[in-house]
């Protein structure tokens, strides 16, 4: 449709929505004073019923496992389109091998940017598995920590050349990492019911209260979740970052 | 009025996002303007899961049954910021390919396939 | 409702608000930024740290990064685009 119809076509849903907002806003409960039932369930019953402390990860990975596993596979989903779209264009054949950057404005790095990085780095990879590993105790889990270690991965990019980055970062490593997780997570899912419990009930030894190896079967699909994270947010910079090299020409 | 608040800001991104969408000239701008009316379903949810003068559902330093909100909105929240992150990253991809085929990212420009 | 969150709604209003105003792509960029940055703090006034993590992680870094990586494979240095 042309402009004119779009923007006629919009401001009559806005004039619908201004008027529906208000009716909504003053029927709405008020702010903080109303009850908040399945809030004060959870956590009134899971903090003995599970042994641990943080109780948005126990609603994303035990008690709403479910919810999160088809969010996972969204992820998986979305990562593999995206990875589909832009190397089924370019062609396999260039991934393995960090190209000649001809025509591209490739200043090198200078001394005191590689030494940020290098030092900033590891810190940032031991801060995202810190984060990761204290999903039960203090706030944190699989997917702040996942996408934490992945942006300090595009950290080592900004600081290193090209050809280094490329060089430790392979494909089938990532591809490993992310598919690996959302498998992970479903065969946590999956083992106890080969012992005639449901899908992901939590089966394992459930530790003591407050201490970092509690929740039992959490921990798996944490670390999986973290995995898989990880792995997409990795693999999708690299997708994206390999776009920018000028294809060589075929002889 | 002022207590209609969350509800109203709720409501301005999603009509400012929607507004964005509409009249961009630049298919990564409408990306952007996507973040927005997402950003928009966040501040609602959340809205809705507080309670006044309580505390985080995390019993780290304090111990469990003091006042907490709601932890089921964030543990929604949570796992959609994430996601939503990923599904950018799909679109940015096709407008990469888009900019490939057809030289330009205006959607004036760029009529559909009949 | 207290200062403090009327200040920060009112912020993330106008956060989004500069994300929408910015038509160039690579303006646009920080406002992106700036709009994690103001979420983050209304949700840590909310009272949700575990989500003010995430977006503090996911919007000011991952988000905006993406952006830029996509920003340069389509190099809209050219006169055809925006």
């Amino acid at each position: 449709m042309n402009r004119i119809a779009r923007l006629t076509l919009f401001a009559v849903s806005m004039l619908v929505l201004t008027a529906a907002t208000i009716v909504v806003a003053t029927h709405m409960p008020t702010f903080g004073s109303h009850p908040l039932p399945y809030g004060d369930a959870v956590n009134s019953l899971v903090p003995p019923a599970r042994h641990i402390s943080n109780m948005v990860s126990a609603v994303n990975f035990d008690v709403r496992g479910l919810d999160t596993l088809g969010e996972e596979f969204m992820l998986v989903c979305a990562v593999t389109g995206t990875v589909v779209l832009l190397r089924g264009t370019r062609g396999e054949q260039l991934t393995s091998r960090p190209a000649g950057m001809h025509g591209r404005l490739n200043a090198p790095r200078s001394d005191a940017q590689v030494l940020t990085g290098r030092l900033l780095g590891p810190l940032i990879l031991l801060f995202g598995l810190y984060v990761v590993v204290h999903a039960t105790v203090t706030p944190g889990g699989g997917f702040q920590g996942g996408v934490i270690i992945g942006s300090g991965l595009l950290l080592l990019y900004l600081c290193e050349e090209y050809r280094t980055w490329r060089w430790f970062m392979r494909s089938r490593w990532l591809n490993a990492c992310e598919g690996g997780g959302a498998l992970v997570f479903v065969l946590a899912g999956l083992a106890p019911m080969c012992q005639g419990a449901h899908f992901l009930q939590n089966v394992m030894p459930l530790g003591e209260f407050r201490d970092l190896l509690s929740g039992g079967l959490m921990q798996i699909v944490n670390a999986g979740v973290a995995c898989a994270v990880l792995g997409g947010f990795a693999l999708v910079f690299l997708e994206f970052l390999e776009e920018t090299r000028e294809p060589r020409d075929e002889a | 009025m002022i207590a209609l608040l969350p509800w109203l800001v709720a409501a301005w991104l999603l009509g400012i996002g929607l507004y964005g969408i509409v009249t961009s000239r630049n298919y990564i701008h409408l990306i952007g303007c996507l973040n927005v009316v997402q950003s928009a379903t966040y501040v609602i949810l959340l809205c809705v899961g507080y309670r006044w003068n309580a505390g985080p559902p995390i019993f780290d330093p304090h111990p469990p049954g003091t006042p907490a909100v709601d932890p089921v909105v964030q543990a929604l929240v949570l796992t959609d910021i994430v996601i939503g992150a990923t599904v950018a990253a799909l679109l940015l991809a096709l407008a990469v390919q888009l900019h490939k085929r057809k030289g330009t990212l205006d959607p004036e420009a760029l009529r559909p396939m009949r | 409702m207290t200062i403090l969150l009327a200040l920060l709604l009112l912020l993330t209003a106008a956060a989004g608000a500069g994300i929408v105003l910015s038509r160039d792509p690579r303006r646009q960029i920080l406002a992106i930024a700036g709009n994690g940055l103001a979420l983050t703090l209304l949700f840590s006034a909310l009272q949700a740290p575990d989500v003010a993590f995430s977006e503090l992680a996911v919007g000011t870094a991952a988000l905006p990064l993406l952006f830029l990586v996509a920003l340069v494979s389509v190099r809209t240095d050219r006169k055809s685009d925006l």
